[in-house]
């Protein structure tokens, strides 16, 4: 009797597996698919634009840019200058201080001659306690706006910028990433081209600027990253960016726009409430709830994806940091989840609900913890030495093989599209990882994500030290930086006198 | 935080469960001792010995089914795998190598065609630039490089020498026959070379190929449908922007930038935008608003008013921002009679447009909204209007903030300061 339970255990375990295994099989084919043609047709449709008629005319959308800074105290005013000179002519500046406790705000008051002004304005959206809001002396700087207040976090931050914000459009963004030049160009393209469905967000691609040369906020050369840590996260972001969210934002069931660089209508955000703070996934979670207001007051509305590498970004380079990095994901995946449950398989919510959210909940949130329990069953029957090895090495073969396939394709939509790596030895190099990816890194990510999952049930709800290497790691650069520094706060300076002896002469 | 990529490759080892599927079937007590390949495959098969064989040994026939999809699907992998990186190979080189005789092909063709336009022994640089430009490929840069020639010398030269030097262009493009290239393109089931089509023929005034981008304009591919609507602005002399007429589909704020582009920028007369405030298509009418608002179409203040009533809400905005931005003083009554009746963000903008227009007759009622609203963006801009109004409006917002009725003094404060505004 109990072989025979034993029996039917075995064959359900065995079979649900093999489903849910060739149903993401399917489904990463079909997205893959989708992807190739939806990127084929921007290409065409944007080989024509000419951006700079967004930056002459006068009818574009007015954008506040909102960089939240916490402890910042090492990049903050090349940072801010680089956000100062993006292409654009309707925009301005907000960086939120947030509380820290180095010298950020200090720098910034000095570097660009801030002062306190009486800033009225209305906490729409609740957020801590705003200490002041500062504008600088120099005309140079007038896009420029720094708030200062008590540390709440990133949401709050953010929270608290909208809350100050004058334009149309805000565009929320890591004060540690660079920005394209023309990113803004190409973020507000879509809201232009809005029909009969309102565009309430837009997010584009993030490329990792590890190894990157960068000089005064802005990249000037791009280079694959040295070490394996942040050249495999490459060939998952290109995976990420060019396969899967391309054709969900063509599916319009897009559920997440990078906290790094997102574009949205202030009016739509301030409506829903704002970032939530109770999250550490506040980007996930502020795409579904914007998407769920807008079908539950019958909206029509898109979320708007762009194929375009539009923000560079440091990755975690060391194991500790990126697992630290990665449990937070699934934390806020997971809390993401649970908030808008309602929306599982739900019809009312259309391709956002039955397909949006069912694809984050079975691939993104369950996926991994099946995995972690077919790791544990292998190991049941490694020790029950009950492993029919030829089959399971057919299967290892076949898994290797797809997942390698499924790499080489996106290094091919990279190669087709933006190109961004220049010599041929690069892409060997995104090859070999590719090769080494499925047993060297993917077997982290799933412990990462269980420990996410544990620390959950857990009820821890913080961030973690994200202590990045920095872009500028050796002492070379550390001094180099230290000179650009000087240099700029000197350039403002002297912006500053001209202007100023500008004033008096008569 | 930066992206939420998760780990979408999971897939490699999601699949890696896969393996787990029926490794359990072979254990070693249940396995018949005859269990090998040919029941998996249905051939011959070799005993299990110590051949390569043992990897497909399974025990039945269910597996085998499986096993010989699985190596199907393995096999078709690892094509795919080697075509894939053949691919990447192969694209890496001819795109390096298209590019590198693009740029040899456009640096050769900006020094001929520069010499072509300053030189007056044409018939000479005709034979060379002809000798080189004999592909589709070629003519294709040549094309494009004119354009860009062009394109650079509308920025460096006056108005007359670059409209002499677009002359010379166009009669060498005539001549070259390259306007056969370009209707050709119009032709093509793809519509991303009959834009390429449209392009060239407006950038070089040929009128020939009109009729077939009209038929565009019926098209519901928003680009190829924005493409002719440009093109024919610059090529339908009687009436450049009578396709607003029949305009069925939204006009984008993106086509709209395009169109006004094409008259700023490449100097097209400007007409009476008033003609299309009645436009049944509300985008249409958004538009010419817009228009009369940059091109400060003083004339159209009858038809703007008619707009202030129109049954569309974004029309009514539209219009409220036009009569400040070209100081309608004589809409100030109705803009002040329509304030109660509409919504937060047409009122925020009759408060605005009230601003560029100050006016002390306005002074109560810009109080009233001070007094009574509560939002912040309203109270901002009442303030702000008040303060525009010259000594009056200073005095009457210094005697508000003396008022112990309700605190003022932040909003004014945050009005008077310039380095807000």
């Amino acid at each position: 009797m109990g072989h025979i339970f034993s029996d039917i255990f075995f064959f359900i375990v065995n079979n649900v597996i093999f489903i849910l295994t060739c149903f993401i099989f399917t489904v990463y084919l079909i997205l893959s698919a989708i992807s190739a043609v939806a990127l084929r047709s921007y290409l065409r449709k944007n080989s024509y634009v000419d951006y700079t008629s967004i930056l002459l005319a006068p009818l574009t959308p007015s954008i506040s840019v909102i960089a939240p800074a916490h402890n910042e105290e090492r990049t903050i005013i090349e940072n801010i200058r680089a956000l100062l000179s993006l292409y654009y002519n309707n925009y301005e500046v907000i960086i939120v201080n947030d509380g820290s406790s180095d010298n950020t705000f200090k720098r910034m008051v000095d570097a660009y001659d801030l002062e306190r002004v009486s800033y009225f304005f209305d906490y729409r959206i609740p957020c801590e306690r705003i200490r002041g809001v500062y504008k600088s002396k120099n005309g140079a700087f007038r896009k420029l706006t720094v708030i200062d207040k008590v540390n709440g976090g990133k949401a709050d931050a953010l929270n608290a910028g909208i809350n100050i914000s004058k334009k149309d459009l805000v565009c929320c963004i890591d004060v540690d990433s660079i920005m394209e030049p023309d990113a803004l160009l190409k973020m507000v393209k879509p809201f232009m081209e809005e029909t009969d469905k309102k565009v309430i967000g837009a997010g584009g691609v993030i490329r990792i600027a590890n190894s990157c040369v960068i000089e005064d906020g802005q990249i000037q050369e791009i280079r694959l990253p040295k070490n394996f840590l942040p050249r495999v996260q490459v060939l998952e972001y290109t995976r990420a960016f060019l396969l899967a969210r391309m054709a969900w934002g063509k599916l319009n069931g897009l559920l997440l726009i990078s906290g790094a660089l997102g574009l949205f209508d202030k009016e739509v955000l301030i409506k829903c409430g704002g970032y939530s703070t109770k999250t550490v996934g506040e980007d996930m979670e502020i795409v579904v709830r914007i998407r769920r207001y807008m079908v539950e007051q019958k909206l029509p509305y898109q979320v708007v994806y762009i194929p375009d590498p539009l923000v560079w970004t440091e990755v975690p380079a060391t194991g500790k940091v990126l697992g630290r990095q990665r449990n937070r994901w699934t934390r806020g995946t997971l809390e993401t989840l649970i908030t808008h449950h309602q929306l599982f398989m739900n019809p009312k919510y259309g391709k956002f609900g039955v397909l949006g959210y069912s694809y984050w909940f079975f691939f993104e949130w369950l996926a991994p913890i099946m995995e972690f329990l077919g790791y544990l069953y292998f190991i049941f029957l490694l020790i029950t030495w009950s492993v029919n090895w030829p089959f399971f090495l057919l299967l290892l073969t076949f898994v290797y093989t797809f997942a390698v396939m499924l790499s080489t394709w996106a290094i091919l939509f990279e190669e087709k599209t933006f190109h961004k790596y220049k010599s041929r030895k690069e892409v060997f190099q995104l090859l070999g990882t590719a090769l080494l990816e499925p047993f060297f890194y993917h077997p982290r990510t799933v412990w990462w994500a269980i420990r996410g999952n544990f620390d959950y049930l857990r009820g821890v709800r913080s961030w973690g030290n994200m202590e990045r290497e920095g872009f500028g790691k050796d002492k070379k650069k550390k001094k180099k930086r230290r000179v650009r520094e000087a240099e700029t706060v000197q350039q403002i300076k002297a912006e500053q006198q001209q202007l100023e002896s500008g004033k008096e002469a008569p | 935080m930066v992206v939420m990529i998760k780990y979408t490759q999971r897939i490699g080892f999601i699949l890696l469960l896969f393996c787990l599927l029926d490794i359990r079937a072979a254990q070693p007590q249940e396995q018949p001792p005859s269990a090998t390949v040919d029941t998996l495959m249905g051939e011959s098969k070799p005993s299990s010995g110590n051949n390569w064989w043992w990897l497909m040994e399974v025990d039945d026939s269910r597996s085998g089914a499986l096993a010989k999809t699985l190596v199907i699907v393995i096999l078709l992998s690892l094509l795919c795998l080697v075509v894939l990186l053949i691919w990447i190979l192969i694209n890496r080189n001819k795109m390096q190598a298209r590019q590198i005789e693009s740029d040899r092909l456009m640096e050769q063709f900006e020094s001929l065609l520069f010499d072509y336009l300053t030189s007056e022994h044409n018939e000479d640089l005709y034979g060379k630039i002809a000798l080189i430009a004999k592909s589709d490929f070629t003519r294709g840069i040549l094309i494009n490089q004119m354009h860009e020639l062009s394109k650079s010398m509308s920025m460096t030269m006056s108005i007359g020498a670059n409209e002499e030097a677009r002359v010379q262009l166009r009669e060498l493009y005539n001549h070259m026959q390259l306007d056969q290239d370009s209707i050709r393109k119009i032709y093509s089931p793809k519509w991303h070379i009959q834009v390429k089509g449209f392009r060239e023929l407006a950038f070089m005034d040929v009128t020939e190929a009109n009729d077939k981008i009209r038929q565009a304009l019926k098209s519901k591919n928003n680009i190829l449908r924005m493409e002719a609507q440009l093109a024919l602005v610059r090529l339908n002399e009687n009436d450049p922007f009578g396709f607003l007429d029949h305009l069925t589909f939204p006009f984008t704020l993106w086509e709209q930038l395009n169109v006004y582009e094409l008259i700023a920028i490449h100097d097209l007369p400007v007409p009476h935008f008033s003609r299309w405030t009645t436009s049944p298509n509300k985008t249409v009418v958004i538009f010419a608003l817009r228009m009369i608002q940059v091109f400060k179409q003083q004339q159209a203040a009858p038809q703007i008013i008619e707009c202030l009533a129109h049954p569309d809400k974004d029309v009514r905005h539209m219009a409220i921002v036009v009569c400040g931005e070209i100081q309608l003083r004589e809409t100030l009554p109705h803009l002040k009679h329509m304030y109660k009746n509409e919504e937060y963000a047409n009122c925020l903008a009759i408060v605005h447009a009230m601003a560029k227009m100050p006016d002390e007759m306005m002074l109560g009622f810009l109080k009233l909204v001070l007094d009574k609203e509560d939002n912040v963006q309203l109270q901002i801009e009442s303030a702000k209007a008040i303060s525009k109004m010259g000594e009056e409006g200073i005095a009457a917002l210094v005697k508000l903030m003396k008022s112990e009725y309700k605190n003022y003094q932040i909003i004014i404060r945050h009005v008077l300061d310039k380095r807000i505004s």
